[in-house]
């Protein structure tokens, strides 16, 4: 352990290595009133109000309990002969697990923690990135993280995975000046934006390619049997992710909103393992009792909103809790549409058949790496507003999601041309608060939703077709 | 030269208006990773999109966004005002994302006649060189489908060779551009690419033949430094003239509207020409939408400055574009080592407004870099 540490991993690791060593009870007991005294900065005080809410708090110890566990194995990875593999989210993290002398980190959800958990957020380390000349359209996602590596003395993994070749220029832009600025070997996992079979065929030749470009750098085999144990585990997630997905269709909707992202999170990190399973066990053991109860946050339900790519994670009290309060549920985001199956595991050539299937339908790299951006993404959209009864989408705009950006109003027309739910689009930076404040967003978001989506529900608010003359409920039209 | 100026400030030009009275068709393309040779063989008139510097992007920010890089918007506002009506198809290319999406939103608001999508690979291997020579023969397959001619090799190999004449053609016009008393300046050059790009080869050849003949013995003197420009897609001549006005004349670049366009030399030839070209332009394209290959742009960037005795270069990118907003930080921290001079800088495409600001920055690098000259 630094005693000083200065970047992002190793102040995290810290800090969580310090919680891992409080008795569960302790934690759950102290962290709510931690939450009241308010007396950690205003960031990290956010942050705990919202996870120590009623609603999450159980969540939020099962999903810490695996995320710790992720980090800290991380850190202990060469002490323990392994090597630390960078990885995007749009990867299937259980490919690293099935190997013994390797462990993943995620870089997204690093930036995402650091936001979340340490005073400052992560922009000292965007801004490291951004003094090295690098442009301020970069994606927040990834810069955070990889500006501390680039810019401070921090924990450098020992090699990168870049899956955003096919599906998004910035990720595989910064993975590229990341392996040269710190001297680490990149491997890829490019897709082609071909939907047919033979796009599929050559993905599996790709995925091979870099299998075996691991096994020669970890100079380790991927055995059926370490395998086989990995996918089983995968396929239970599966289960529970799928049982998550079906839980939110009920009205109210059971899941409280910051589980979604429990559910990606999971998705991105620890799938695959014990600790996974135990956390998705959690969610969906908490979220059946709800059910059960009946259980919603507020009052009632008042409108259902599907997020059709990323949420907002820099304030999550004054964003998921708030849109409880309100009555506004979050169905998910576009990184909850990754559709697991099941994996047949009867022998090597099915299991890596499944992996492969379960990378191409990873976030993003499904919908914008698709042969269509639009298409692709407008059919999942669709798909979950019809599944899972949303009354309205919310694209977020974030600012560097260039290839979102480029087809959202493809997006928008098809979403309200063949569900009639009204999309909102919102700009601001998911990770960066100085973007758009909350308070913005919420007023937008709460306006949208009065002026929008009640009015359309209650038919107060027509939509106006080429020719058609409007008139309100009561007028003389 | 006067010709290919005229040629290369409209986007319909006479040579074009003269194919398509001729009963002749026009397919665009994008981008350098598009063979040309296959629509030629088709006896199809490749024209490269571009947007000429106009910056009118209103139509085009309903479907893109401001988010979206400022020369894709550009080419969008012209295809949805009608610019681009005289073509009969397009030929689709992953390039980048912002490529991606207008083409999307083009094609979702005006279906074109004729669209196929040919997908090129973003890393350079043994897999990928294979996936690429099977998008070029279902590129050539499309093609022979809709316009109803088939392409045998013998006519491939007869563009390819054109092309190989063009090329050096082009070679020898950068050979005057970068002499100690360059021949040609940075926007006449860069007008020349512009017209190579949009008239029929047979008319470019002669066109060449002539401006190399015209300006061979020309000197251009009195300028304060030779810039080497590289970075993001651009077509602005005005861009150019505004820099050598204040004294930097541009005599080398690494634009895919420049030298990354011809300058690798195709040396096979016989063959299979699928193979021979998949080569050629996956294997030899010098563009930052590759993501192994940055060894490649840097050298071939530091060997442009030394051969044309650069005392400064100035990497542009236009604002959002990511692809090469990253790539001139990995150059110019392998320029900076090298002790080459560097400014780096963001743009918008076709601003005017932004001038002022640009022109204070430019100038501010001449002084460094070109007082004594």
């Amino acid at each position: 352990m630094k005693l000083f540490p200065v970047g992002l991993f190793d102040r995290l690791a810290n800090q969580l290595a310090l919680l891992s060593y409080l008795p569960e009870p302790v934690l759950k007991g102290g962290g709510p009133l931690l939450a009241k005294l308010h007396i950690l900065p205003d960031d990290m005080q956010n942050t705990l109000a919202s996870v120590f809410a009623p609603q999450n708090k159980d969540g939020a110890m099962a999903f810490l309990k695996m995320i710790t566990r992720w980090i800290l194995d991380a850190r202990s990875a060469a002490d323990n002969g392994k090597k630390v593999i960078l990885v995007p989210f749009n990867f299937p993290p259980e490919i690293i697990h099935a190997f013994e002398k390797a462990v993943p980190l995620t870089s997204e959800v690093m930036s995402t923690l650091g936001v979340l958990g340490l005073n400052g957020q992560g922009e000292r380390y965007w801004d490291m990135a951004m003094g090295l000349g690098l442009p301020d359209h970069m994606c927040s996602a990834n810069t955070i993280e990889l500006g501390s590596m680039l810019g401070s003395e921090d924990f450098r993994p020992q090699a990168l995975i870049s899956s955003g070749p096919g599906g998004c220029d910035v990720n595989s832009k910064i993975h590229e000046l990341v392996s040269h600025h710190l001297g680490i070997p990149q491997f890829f996992l490019q897709k082609p934006p071909e939907d047919s079979g033979r796009g599929f065929n050559y993905y599996t030749i790709y995925m091979r390619a870099l299998i075996k470009q691991l096994e020669e750098f970890l100079g380790e085999k991927m055995t059926e049997q370490k395998l086989r144990k990995v996918i089983e585990k995968a396929n239970r997630c599966a289960e529970l992710y799928l049982e998550m997905w079906d839980l939110h269709k009920a009205v109210p909707c059971p899941v409280p909103n910051l589980f979604s992202l429990f559910l990606y999170g999971t998705r991105f990190t620890m799938w695959g393992t014990d600790e996974a399973i135990a956390n998705l066990e959690t969610l969906v053991s908490i979220t059946k009792k709800r059910l059960a109860e009946k259980a919603y946050p507020a009052e009632k339900e008042v409108a259902r909103c599907l997020w059709c790519y990323v949420s907002y994670y820099f304030d999550f009290s004054h964003f998921f809790n708030w849109m409880e309060e309100q009555g506004y549920t979050h169905l998910g985001d576009g990184l909850n549409l990754c559709f697991p199956q099941i994996i047949d595991t009867s022998t090597m050539d099915s299991m890596l058949k499944g992996l492969t299937l379960a990378a191409w339908n990873m976030p993003m790299t499904r919908q914008v790496g698709a042969e269509s951006m639009s298409r692709s993404w407008s059919e999942d959209c669709i798909y979950a507003v019809k599944e899972l009864n949303a009354d309205c989408v919310i694209f977020p705009g974030h600012h560097s999601c260039k290839q979102t950006w480029s087809v959202a109003s493809i997006l928008r027309n098809e979403v309200t041309k063949r569900t009639g739910v009204p999309v909102l689009f919102l700009q601001g930076d998911a990770w960066i608060k100085k973007m758009t404040p909350m308070s913005v967003i919420q007023q937008e978001i709460d306006e949208f939703i009065k002026n929008v989506v009640l009015r359309k529900s209650s038919g107060k608010r027509k939509i106006r077709r080429k020719g058609e003359q409007i008139s309100e409920p009561g007028s003389q039209g | 030269m006067d010709e290919i100026i005229k040629h290369s400030k409209v986007i319909e030009n006479e040579e074009v208006k003269k194919w398509k009275a001729g009963g002749g068709r026009v397919v665009g393309y994008i981008c350098v990773a598009t063979p040309t040779e296959i629509m030629e063989a088709a006896g199809l008139l490749p024209f490269r999109i571009k947007a000429l510097g106009s910056s009118r992007t209103e139509i085009a920010d309903a479907h893109l966004s401001r988010y979206n890089c400022s020369f894709c918007r550009s080419c969008l506002q012209l295809g949805l005002e009608g610019a681009y009506d005289f073509l009969d198809g397009i030929i689709e290319t992953n390039g980048c994302d912002h490529l991606r999406g207008m083409i999307e939103n083009w094609d979702y608001v005006k279906k074109f006649g004729f669209l196929h999508y040919l997908k090129v690979p973003h890393i350079v291997d043994k897999d990928s060189m294979e996936f690429y020579e099977e998008e070029l023969r279902l590129y050539k397959k499309a093609v022979e489908d809709h316009f109803g001619r088939k392409i045998n090799d013998d006519e491939l190999w007869k563009q390819i060779k054109a092309k190989n004449r063009i090329r050096d053609k082009l070679r020898k016009i950068y050979e005057l551009r970068e002499k100690d008393e360059p021949a040609f300046t940075g926007a006449e050059v860069l007008s020349i690419l512009l017209a190579a790009m949009s008239v029929p080869s047979p008319v470019l050849e002669g066109l060449l033949d002539r401006v190399i003949e015209e300006r061979k013995d020309k000197k251009i003197t009195g300028y304060k430094a030779r810039l080497l420009l590289a970075g993001s897609i651009t077509d602005e001549v005005d861009f150019i003239k505004e820099i050598e006005s204040i004294g930097g004349l541009v005599v080398a670049d690494a634009f895919c509207y420049g030298s990354r366009a011809f300058w690798p030399p195709m040396a096979e030839q016989d063959g299979d020409p699928f193979k021979i070209m998949a080569r050629m332009y996956l294997e030899k394209l010098l563009c930052p939408r590759m993501f192994n290959d940055f060894p490649a742009r840097r050298d071939f960037v530091l060997e442009a400055v030394e051969r044309a005795k650069v005392d400064g270069v100035m990497l542009v990118h236009n604002k959002f574009c990511d692809v090469h907003g990253v790539d001139n930080v990995q150059l110019r921290i392998a320029l900076e080592k090298k002790k080459i001079p560097v400014l780096q800088l963001e743009k918008e495409y076709g601003a005017k407004a932004d001038m002022g600001r640009l022109r204070t920055r430019v100038q501010a690098f001449l002084e460094r870099i070109g007082g004594g000259r």
